[in-house]
């Protein structure tokens, strides 16, 4: 009983607790000057970390985890109107090394590379070496713009043989599938930016915006989960679609090359359009380049002649010349001239290319045996001014605008030079400069039934690099001569590639009725005739309701039977045959036009002198 | 008055205490001990312990598994990027093979040549339209430059387009009667 009682008493045991844990509020206080101690060390520490230089420790750890990688945007490819590639994008990787490392093991490694990639052994030699030009000590280029599988499948393999000091980096290539074929329109890549064609003009369209990441890494580059990272996406660049059809471009080309080697000629164009829409099918120069291989050609072929490069157009000009007159309500194709064999003007004598006496041709006479001296007798008929008027209509003297930079607007005497005499030569093509593309939209013009259409090479619509919006969708029309002149012009046309009336027999397209006119000019060379000349054929097919105008010129044929319609015509013919097969262009079966090419007694009306 | 209420109660106390001292203490005032309602302790440090591991270890677990993703994904966009390559070089291939160059390379080499004249065949009933013409190797365009040398050779294909071309230069030259077209504008 006694012993239960000092239990029952709290206080009796007190003292014992003290002696082992000490007053709480004694704990308490240790307790608390404890923390004190560490947030202060905390503290001390977070001063010194972000009072005193911050900077210096956020770039330490930056530098040490922190990876930025470019997310390289996508070029945008360059179509043709079927949607096949004439430029596109692939992902390619630059090999570089670290010469200090592989200068050891170089021949070696050389032999492999070379092997792996078709280099050339040597050069990858010196580059290993470090002996190559700006080469750095631990920075050598061993190959660029190399396909990724392939730069890929190379550094793996020499990985796996135990060499070292290969690395790799984004460095995406350009591929040019079909090479030469719309070369001349497309352009191509340089290794630091667009240098030429659409892929300069439209730089702004195709290239697109890199994007960038940041994240933290570990110490084997595996990106930590977690860590931070920022993403700025890429912006991929916008494709382009062209009007062009890559295989009938390949075919004008092809035809055209041949065309110029068979007559050594200087060079040469072809472009197919399509009449209704002014949309360009084809547009091809001679020579041209390979897009993908560019400094094999030299640099004056690397272009669009076809639009840079202006020339007198000839005979060709009477198509416009004569239109207009019709519309004029001057004359109608069945007017009937008097044709000398010379013409006496202010300052020269106006010649035919066949010497001949006094012809009485009709209006559709002088276009089928094109007669310089018919077309400026007509052409007296004028108002003052007129003619230069309707060819600022046919669009001559500005630039078409299709999107390719370096186009020539060509020359079209201003008003205030415009003289009888310059007027006299410009009625058959002299005196007056076009380029190609312009001299095709004119007479496109007559195709379509008298409304000149802008031509173009994109379809839709894109921006170039000088702010100008072109393609399909902003092309506009107007009217520039009336249906009945262009439909009295058409059937003068005609009598151009019949054998018993025309110049160039060589046109015709058995069971279509097509129209044409040849051209031959001599060619202005540093400012004067140098006797060389410039030969061409226009026209279009089916005569009646036409869907192609097909334009072929062939500067300074040397070699062979030279004219507009034995030089070029052949090349017009095949173009246009090829055309209206692909796009399945039946015959209209309608009867050619018979108009009558002579007049008067003893003449025959549908023959030639 | 207190003093003799003091010695009372004093005697009263002696008396209970002779009679019944237990019932004296009992009567006693003293001071109750606070009550310790203690939970048992030990359950409290088990859950406790319990949490904290299970929480370390989840944590520990948790990142293990990402690193592991990270690693696998690493693994699996060097492949992917592996396969874009090589995806993207036998697209290369296609395009190369699509180009009208090869394709009429390839068709030479079998004797194939381009129609001359088109005409229309009008399927329901059997009507042409146009003028049916046999095909030659007129219309078909040599495929390389004479000079330069073809820079990509295709079997065959040369020798063929050479034949054509020769066929071609002859007949250039035959019409004879268009040569006086060379004297000036035609």
């Amino acid at each position: 009983m006694r012993r239960t009682e000092p239990r029952l008493d709290g206080n009796s045991d007190e003292p014992s607790r003290g002696t082992r844990r000490g007053s709480p509020s004694l704990r308490l206080r240790v307790g608390f000057v404890l923390i004190a101690m560490v947030l202060s060390a905390f503290g001390a520490r977070l001063v010194q970390l972000q009072g005193f230089d911050p900077h210096a420790y956020a770039q330490a750890a930056e530098k040490e985890n922190l990876v930025t990688q470019v997310l390289p945007a996508q070029r945008g490819e360059i179509l043709d109107r079927n949607g096949e590639p004439l430029a596109d994008s692939a992902d390619g990787l630059m090999i570089t090394a670290d010469p200090s490392v592989t200068a050891k093991t170089a021949p070696a490694l050389a032999t492999l590379l070379a092997n792996k990639l078709n280099l050339d052994y040597t050069s990858v030699l010196t580059d290993l070496q470090g002996k190559a030009k700006g080469a750095g000590p631990h920075f050598v280029y061993v190959a660029r713009r190399v396909p990724a599988a392939k730069a890929k499948a190379a550094v793996a393999a020499a990985e796996a043989k135990g060499f070292k000091g290969l690395y790799t980096a984004d460095d995406p290539i350009r591929e040019y599938p079909a090479k030469d074929v719309a070369a001349n329109i497309v352009g191509f890549l340089g290794t630091d930016g667009p240098l030429a064609g659409l892929e300069q003009s439209l730089n702004g369209e195709l290239a697109g915006k890199d994007g960038k990441e940041t994240y933290e890494v570990a110490d084997q580059g595996t990106r930590l989960p977690l860590g931070p990272s920022t993403t700025v996406k890429p912006v991929n660049g916008t494709d382009v679609h062209l009007t062009i059809d890559r295989d009938l471009q390949w075919y004008a080309q092809r035809v055209l090359q041949q065309a110029d080697e068979k007559s050594d000629a200087l060079n040469g164009m072809a472009i197919v359009m399509d009449v209704k829409t002014g949309e360009v099918l084809a547009l091809a120069d001679d020579p041209t380049f390979d897009a993908s291989d560019p400094s094999a050609s030299p640099k004056a072929d690397r272009g669009a002649r076809s639009l840079s490069e202006v020339y007198e157009p000839g005979s060709v000009e009477k198509i416009l010349t004569l239109s207009s007159l019709i519309d004029a309500g001057k004359v109608t194709d069945r007017t009937k001239l008097s044709v000398p064999g010379e013409l006496h003007r202010e300052d020269t004598v106006i010649h035919d290319w066949f010497p001949h006496g006094i012809i009485p041709f009709t209006l559709a006479g002088v276009i089928a045996q094109s007669s310089n001296i018919g077309t400026v007798l007509a052409s007296d008929r004028f108002g003052t001014g007129q003619l230069h008027s309707y060819l600022e209509k046919f669009g001559l003297g500005q630039r078409t605008n299709v999107g390719l930079t370096g186009e020539s607007p060509g020359i079209l005497p201003s008003m205030s030079q415009w003289t009888h005499e310059i007027q006299d030569r410009v009625d058959f093509g002299q005196s007056v400069s076009v380029n190609a593309l312009q001299e095709i939209s004119a007479v496109n013009a007559v195709a379509n039934g008298g409304v000149r259409i802008d031509p173009s090479l994109i379809l839709g619509k894109a921006v170039t690099n000088t702010g100008q919006v072109v393609g399909t969708d902003v092309a506009t029309s107007h009217r520039v001569v009336s249906q009945k002149a262009a439909t009295q012009m058409m059937k003068m046309m005609e009598r151009v590639p019949d054998p018993k009336t025309g110049t160039a027999p060589q046109t015709q397209i058995p069971g279509y009725r097509v129209a044409g006119k040849t051209g031959t000019a001599q060619r202005a060379v540093n400012g004067r005739y140098d006797g060389s000349l410039t030969v061409s054929y226009a026209g279009f097919a089916p005569a009646d309701n036409p869907r192609f105008t097909v334009y072929v010129v062939v500067n300074d044929p040397r070699k062979g039977a030279i004219g507009g319609g034995v030089t070029a015509g052949p090349v017009w013919q095949k173009i246009m045959s090829f055309a209206l097969r692909r796009y399945g262009v039946p015959p209209t079966n309608t009867k050619p036009s018979n108009l009558p090419t002579m007049w008067g007694k003893g003449v025959n009306h549908h023959g030639r002198p | 008055m207190s003093s003799t209420a003091a010695t009372a109660a004093r005697s009263v106390r002696r008396l209970a205490a002779w009679a019944d001292p237990v019932a004296l203490r009992r009567a006693r005032l003293t001071v109750v001990p606070r009550p310790r309602a203690r939970a048992p302790r030990l359950p409290f440090v088990a859950l406790v312990s319990a949490i904290l591991l299970g929480g370390v270890i989840g944590l520990l677990m948790f990142n293990t598994s990402m690193q592991q993703a990270a690693f696998v994904e690493n693994k699996l966009s060097v492949q992917a990027s592996n396969l874009a390559a090589r995806q993207q070089a036998l697209q290369s291939d296609i395009q190369r093979l699509n180009d009208p160059q090869t394709i009429a390379a390839k068709a030479q080499a079998q004797g194939m040549v381009i129609p001359l004249d088109p005409a229309v065949l009008h399927v329901p009933d059997g009507k042409v339209d146009g003028v049916p013409t046999p095909a030659t190797a007129d219309n078909t365009p040599q495929l390389w430059k004479h000079q330069p040398k073809p820079t990509a050779p295709v079997a065959g294909g040369t020798s063929t387009s050479t034949k054509s071309t020769d066929k071609l230069a002859k007949q250039a030259d035959a019409p004879k009667h268009h040569h006086k077209l060379a004297a000036s504008a035609g």
